[in-house]
């Protein structure tokens, strides 16, 4: 019996396969329960890769959301590689986006650029607190960053947006509200014309290149990588880890920091009153199914950029957008799943994953 | 009738095999020692046994009754009991907690501690194991850790004990102690198998005495019917060569490194160093003894940058040589950790990131900024060649490679991998490493020394320290116990291991 099993549940040697297993099973559930709840799916479906893919117009929106998790998905993946698990892209990505609000309605040349400089900045500096917090007192980052996701949120949405830095004369219009409209200068012009797509795709997948570049091309790459994977050795190498480890943090919270800024520059054109992204949270989902790699992480990005803009026409057919987030859970549960029951998968198989 | 009996086990691992059809059998009341190379398939053959692994063929019987394969439960319920190197307690428990660890005696449903006690402290007496079950585990030092261990398998009913490697962690005395302690399970009718790669103890305890070697049984004897010889020439292919001798070929030179009243505290916030001072020479192998936590670990950690201390260590001219990892390293500082799995590689990493580490940032493994893809490569391949790492690519990760090889992977980069080192600091450098990885890790220390590089080593195995260091420093309680001899004998070096010994001027 347990060699059966054992067969059965073997987890596939190499993880990019694991994680386009998972991705398919994922769908395959998710097919079974839109047809357990009574729907079409095969007309569901349809419409769901008809809104993803059927013209440049779902394609536009594809690869605008696709450019937003490919960056907060590299944010995470990016703190994962120096060993730490950061859950505050989207505190790190609202700071970003009201950075670039705030400087692109500055009146100079280049405002484009400076905003989105000033919004890595910002959503950098965001995470270096949850990276200093770690290297100095010994705080764990999964906790400091939910929290100050909580500050972020509050004190932006609640306090500055509303307050400070509300457009003036905007009193009157509470669904308009939010800050001052940048300037034209500082939009992202849009790449392809009868879409919303805009430049930010090309800089996502540019910056993409970049990350990889870095990590596995460049000494300081290297020495993040060692941190994340032997902090104890990387220190008696010689290596600052705890330098290293902020460091990684402030690029994890600057890479979401520009996530922000492309929906402001890109779409939004202000910060906008009501401002419920959920990208930095995808961004998650994103890394844990790339598996820490740039390249797969924006693969995986695209499919759940894909997933995101096709769910909206999953209303004509009536079945809730929020369909989506279920296929989306349960890539990231089959994914973790094999790691979860390693030690079991372990025993079916005798232990013979490890050589002694 | 035999307690345990091994009949036809094979285990493969990918290509390897691991264990290649080996029988063997030990009866009550009889030690049988296991000998062999690192990777000859002791440790799999004993994880076999105890249920860890599934055999591809070949059955276990305990009793006369033959086993589920790969079943640790049933292996516990046929009564063997196996103490492993790692040993599997928990630290903030009591002795006694850890013993009783699932499987309390309960009383109307609540762990009835007064007889867990009592009964763990009546076992431990009757084999002769002194532990308090009301101490801490993590209080202890690793012989009492050790025994707790034995003490758990006993009161758990094992008639048939596994020791893997039992004394590599142990001092000479605590070694002796051990050694008596198994003579007395035999006696009293248990069966003991004992993993272990020195000919001497395995000589002193044993009954009987099975090599392995690739897997396989090459020679099983009685005690009465071997010797070192024997054995020894079993265990390597071809004739034993002897372990050649320290001759030394460069000069002894002026004083490297001075330390001067050097003092510091351990994790824990107790002294660990107190007032130490010493001097090495340029082209010495200077030992440093002593039993394990007298201060050691946190001598090889401040030299080597890892932590700070009061006093003063001089490396030549540079007092400040020691204030950070990276600068030590720069000062031509080279470091053997003590764990090298924690402390030595980046387990995830593959077999040439890690032969960069900590040179990572000169030529030939970057240029400028960026990491030189070729010329890493390069340099690895001829480090794995020089040191002999298995497997032979560059691109294994790290965690893949047995205990012995890992070792060799640390010593190739600290000793070969950059500029040459001044000083080395290397810490029980052959620890569970096989005779041949052994030696090669000692001649790799005895060339550095030959080219005038200054070599601290610290050990817990008198004959390496006597095969290799020029002088003794013994430690005891963070301060030095005086200095002897290589040629001095094991019941001198013992008594200043436990400051018996007044030092000598």
């Amino acid at each position: 019996m347990p060699d059966l099993r054992a067969r059965l549940f073997r987890p596939a040697r190499d993880p990019a396969w694991g994680a386009a297993a998972a991705l398919l099973a994922s769908f395959a559930v998710s097919f079974v329960a839109m047809a357990a709840s009574g729907r079409d799916p095969v007309d569901g479906f349809g419409h769901l890769l008809s809104g993803a893919f059927g013209g440049p117009g779902p394609l536009g929106e594809t690869a605008l959301k696709t450019s937003i998790l490919i960056l907060t998905g590299l944010s995470v993946a990016v703190a994962l590689i120096v060993g730490l698990f950061n859950i505050g892209a989207e505190g790190q990505l609202i700071w970003g986006a009201l950075a670039a609000a705030v400087v692109g309605r500055l009146e100079v040349p280049g405002v484009m650029l400076l905003a989105l400089l000033a919004a890595a900045l910002a959503g950098g500096a965001w995470g270096l607190i949850a990276g200093w917090l770690k290297v100095r007192r010994g705080v764990h980052e999964v906790i400091s960053t939910i929290l100050l996701n909580w500050i972020a949120i509050h004190l932006i949405q609640g306090w500055l947006v509303p307050g400070p830095l509300a457009a003036t004369g905007s009193g009157a219009h509470v669904s308009v509200a939010g800050t001052e409209a940048i300037q034209r200068g500082a939009w992202l012009p849009r790449v392809w014309p009868g879409t919303r797509l805009d430049l930010g795709f090309p800089l996502a997948l540019l910056i993409a290149l970049g990350v990889w570049f870095l990590l596995s091309r460049t000494r300081r790459g290297f020495e993040w990588r060692a941190v994340g994977a032997g902090p104890d050795a990387a220190l008696a190498a010689g290596i600052p880890a705890g330098r290293r480890i902020c460091e990684g943090m402030a690029l994890s919270g600057a890479l979401a920091g520009i996530g922000g800024a492309l929906l402001i520059l890109g779409t939004e054109h202000r910060y906008p009153g009501v401002f419920r992204t959920g990208y930095g949270f995808d961004g998650i989902a994103v890394a844990l199914v790339g598996g820490g790699s740039p390249a797969a992480t924006a693969i995986a990005a695209l499919v759940f950029g894909a997933l995101r803009a096709g769910a909206t026409r999953l209303q004509l057919v009536g079945i809730h957008p929020s369909f989506a987030e279920l296929t989306q859970g349960l890539a990231v549960l089959l994914v973790a799943a094999p790691r979860m029951f390693q030690p079991l998968l372990a025993r079916l198989r005798g232990r013979d994953a490890v050589p002694p | 009738m035999n307690a345990l009996e091994l009949t036809g086990i094979r285990k493969r691992f990918g290509a390897v095999a691991a264990v290649d059809g080996v029988s063997c059998a030990v009866a009550e009341g009889e030690v049988l020692a296991l000998v062999g190379e690192n990777g000859a398939g002791k440790s799999s053959l004993i994880s076999v046994a105890c249920g860890l692994y599934r055999p591809d063929s070949g059955s276990v019987r305990a009793f006369g009754r033959e086993l589920p394969p790969g079943d640790p439960r049933a292996a516990i319920e046929a009564r063997i009991g196996a103490v492993h190197q790692h040993f599997m307690l928990v630290g903030p428990l009591t002795v006694w907690e850890n013993v009783v660890l699932g499987r309390e005696p309960r009383r109307r449903g609540f762990i009835d501690a007064a007889r867990a006690r009592r009964e763990v402290a009546e076992g431990a007496e009757r084999c002769g194991l002194a532990v308090d079950p009301q101490a801490r585990v993590e209080t202890l030092g690793v012989a009492a850790q050790q025994r707790v261990e034995i003490v758990k398998q006993l009161w758990r009913g094992a008639r048939v004990l596994i020791l893997d490697e039992p004394t590599a962690l142990l001092s000479p005395q605590e070694s002796a102690a051990l050694l008596r302690t198994v003579r007395a399970l035999a006696e009293e009718g248990r069966a003991v198998v004992f993993v272990s790669h020195k000919l001497r103890e395995v000589l002193d305890v044993a009954d009987r005495i099975a090599v392995l070697r690739r897997g396989r049984l090459v020679q099983i004897s009685r005690r009465s019917e071997t010797d070192a010889d024997k054995i020894a020439g079993a265990l390597i292919e071809g004739p034993a060569t002897a372990p050649e001798a320290s001759a030394r070929q460069g000069e002894r030179g002026p004083v490297l490194l001075t330390v001067r009243e050097l003092s510091c505290a351990s994790d824990r916030g107790r002294p660990a160093l107190r007032g130490l001072s010493f001097e090495l020479q340029r082209g010495e192998i200077l030992g440093v003894a002593g039993v394990d936590g007298n201060g050691q670990s946190e001598l090889a950690e401040v030299l080597t940058g890892l932590r700070r201390a009061d006093g003063t260590a001089s490396l030549g001219n540079d007092v400040s040589f020691h204030r950070s990892p990276a600068a030590a390293r720069r000062a031509g500082v080279a470091h053997l950790p003590e764990d090298r799995q924690r402390r030595g590689l980046c387990l995830p990493l593959s077999v040439e990131e890690n032969l960069a580490l900590g040179h990572h940032a000169l030529p030939p493994y970057a240029r400028g900024p960026l990491i030189d893809r070729a010329g890493r490569r390069e340099k690895a391949r001829e480090l794995i060649e020089g040191f002999d790492v298995r497997p032979a690519d560059p691109l294994a990760r790290a965690a893949a490679l047995s205990g012995g090889n890992q070792q060799k992977l640390v010593a190739a980069r600290e000793l070969a991998g950059g500029p040459p080192p001044r000083l080395i600091v290397a810490v029980h450098p052959t620890r569970g490493l096989d005779p041949f990885a052994a030696r090669r890790v000692h001649q790799a220390l005895r060339a550095a020394r030959d080219r005038g590089a200054g070599v601290l080593l610290i050990s817990l195995d008198l004959d390496e320290l006597r095969a290799l260091a020029d002088r003794i420093l013994v430690l005891f309680e963070g301060r030095s116990a005086g200095e002897a001899e290589p040629e001095a004998g094991d019941d001198r070096l013992g008594r200043m291991m436990l400051g018996q010994e007044p030092a000598r001027a």
